[in-house]
C-alpha cells in the first residue's frame, strides 16, 4: 500500500511556443521524488527558480525542509545539481533537443512531512529578461509591450510551420500504411493459395508412395 | 504568476502592464485517480479558457479512449463546469468571482492516464481600472486585447499539437498492428497446414493400423 518512491511525472509540453513561464506549486513528501519534465527545442534559453514555501511565517524553515535538485537532459547529461538547499535557480542554453527533467527530492524525515515547493520554469520567449532590455535603452514601457507581442507572434508563426511539417509527416505515414496493407493482404492471399497447393501436392505424393492412389 | 516589484513609478507601471499576463500553465500530468490543479483568478469577470487532451495508452478493443472527467469548482464551492467521459475538450467561462479555482481531473478507470492541458486566465482592463490608475492609457486596453487574442491563438495551437500527438500515436499503432498481425497470420496459417499434414500422416502410418482407408 505505501509506495515510498512513487515518482509522479509532470511533463510540461511547452515546445517551441513558450509565451510566459509557469510558476506552479506542488507538495513533496519527505523521502519522495517528483520530476517535472519539459520538451525543449535546441538552442533555446531556459531559466528556472525553485524555493521552499515556509508554512510558518516569521519562524525560520525547519532543518527538514531541504531539497535536492537535479536537472538532466534527455541524454542523461546533468545541467544543474544542488544538495540540501532551500531555494535556488538555474539557467542554461539547451543544446540538446528533447525532454529535460528537473527532479526534486526531499530528505527522509521520521514523521512524514510535506514540503510545498514553488517552482518557476521559463523557456523561449519568456526566458528573456525584459526588465534588462528596458533598462538598457530608455525604452518606453509601451514599446516594450509591443516588442513582447512581436516576439509572441513570431513564435506562433514558427509553431504553425512546425505543426504543418508534422502533419505532412503523418500524411506520408498514413499513405505508407495504406499501401502496405494492400500489399500484405494480397500477399496473404498468395500465401494461403500456395500453402493449400503445397498441402495437396504433398498429400498426393504421400498417397502415391503408399500405393493407395 | 506576476512578478510584483514595489519600488519606482516605472516599476509600478510595468507591474500594471505585466499584470495583464495571467497565470498560464501548459503541462501534462499522470492521473491515477484524482489530480487537482489550482489557479488564482485575480479579478471578477475575467475570462478563463483552456483545453485538455488525454494522451492515450495502447487501446486494444474499443475504438476511442473511454475518457476522463474534469470538474471546475469556483472559490465558493459551486461547480462551474463538469465535462464527463471525454478524451479531449475545450472550455471557456467568465469567472463570476475572483479567487482560487480548482480544476480536478478524475480517472474512473484503473490504468493511469496522461493528460496534457492548458489553462489561461486573462484580464482586460476596463473603464474602472482606467479611472483608478492614471498611468493606464486607452492604448494599454488595446494592447491587452491584442495580447489576449494572441494567447487564445496559442491555446488553440497547444490543443492542436496535443491532438496531433495523440493522432500520430494511433497511426503508429495501426502500422505496427498491420505488420505484426499479418505476419502472425501467415505463420499461423503455415503452422495449421503443417499440423493438418502431420495428422494425415499419422492417420495413415502403419503403427496405427489404418492401412486400409
Amino acid at each position: 500500500m505505501v509506495d515510498l518512491y512513487r515518482v509522479l511525472l509532470v511533463v510540461l509540453m511547452l515546445g517551441v511556443v513558450a509565451k510566459t513561464g509557469q510558476s506552479l506549486r506542488f507538495d513533496l513528501q519527505s523521502g519522495h521524488t517528483k520530476c517535472i519534465a519539459e520538451d525543449m527545442k535546441s538552442n533555446s534559453m531556459t531559466v528556472g527558480k525553485y524555493s521552499t514555501v515556509n508554512p510558518d511565517e516569521g519562524h525560520p524553515l525547519p532543518q527538514s525542509h531541504k531539497l535536492t535538485v537535479r536537472v538532466t537532459s534527455a541524454y542523461g547529461n546533468s545541467y544543474h545539481h544542488s544538495d540540501h538547499v532551500e531555494s535556488g535557480q538555474f539557467s542554461f542554453q539547451a543544446v540538446e533537443e528533447g525532454n529535460y527533467m528537473a527532479c526534486f527530492w526531499a530528505a527522509d524525515h521520521k514523521p512524514q512531512t510535506t514540503i510545498t515547493v514553488d517552482f518557476e520554469w521559463k523557456t523561449g520567449v519568456a526566458a528573456k529578461d525584459w526588465t534588462n532590455v528596458a533598462k538598457k535603452g530608455s525604452v518606453e514601457v509601451m514599446e516594450l509591450e509591443l516588442k513582447q507581442l512581436h516576439e509572441t507572434v513570431k513564435s506562433i508563426h514558427d509553431e504553425m510551420f512546425y505543426l504543418r511539417e508534422r502533419e505532412q509527416e503523418m500524411q506520408n505515414l498514413n499513405k505508407a500504411t495504406n499501401s502496405r496493407m494492400a500489399w500484405l493482404s494480397f500477399l496473404s492471399l498468395v500465401v494461403c493459395l500456395s500453402v493449400a497447393g503445397l498441402q495437396l501436392w504433398h498429400l498426393k505424393t504421400f498417397f502415391q508412395k503408399k500405393k493407395l492412389v | 504568476m506576476t512578478r510584483i516589484r514595489l519600488s519606482s513609478k516605472i516599476c509600478i507601471v510595468i507591474c500594471c502592464l505585466l499584470s495583464f499576463i495571467r497565470y498560464v500553465s501548459s503541462l501534462s500530468i499522470t492521473v491515477t485517480s484524482v489530480e487537482c490543479i489550482s489557479e488564482n483568478v485575480m479579478y471578477d469577470d475575467d475570462v478563463v479558457y483552456g483545453n485538455f487532451v488525454v494522451v492515450d495508452h495502447e487501446i486494444f478493443w474499443t475504438s476511442d479512449h473511454p475518457g476522463i472527467d474534469l470538474t471546475i469548482t469556483s472559490p465558493g464551492g459551486n461547480i462551474v463546469r463538469s465535462l464527463r467521459g471525454t478524451s479531449g475538450d475545450k472550455f471557456e467561462f467568465r469567472a463570476p468571482q475572483s479567487g482560487v479555482y480548482n480544476f480536478c481531473f478524475h480517472n474512473p478507470w484503473s490504468t493511469p492516464e496522461t493528460v496534457s492541458f492548458y489553462i489561461h486566465t486573462g484580464h482586460i482592463p476596463n473603464g474602472n481600472d482606467l479611472a483608478k490608475d492614471e498611468h493606464l492609457d486607452p492604448v494599454n486596453v488595446r494592447i491587452a486585447k491584442l495580447r489576449e487574442a494572441l494567447e487564445s491563438v496559442t491555446a488553440e495551437q497547444k490543443y492542436l499539437k496535443a491532438r496531433e500527438i495523440r493522432h500520430r500515436y494511433t497511426n503508429e499503432s495501426t502500422r505496427r498492428r498491420v505488420i505484426i498481425y499479418t505476419v502472425a497470420e501467415y505463420l499461423f496459417l503455415a503452422a495449421t497446414s503443417g499440423l493438418q499434414v502431420a495428422y494425415v500422416h499419422r492417420l495413415f502410418s502403419k503403427s496405427t493400423g489404418y492401412n486400409r482407408v
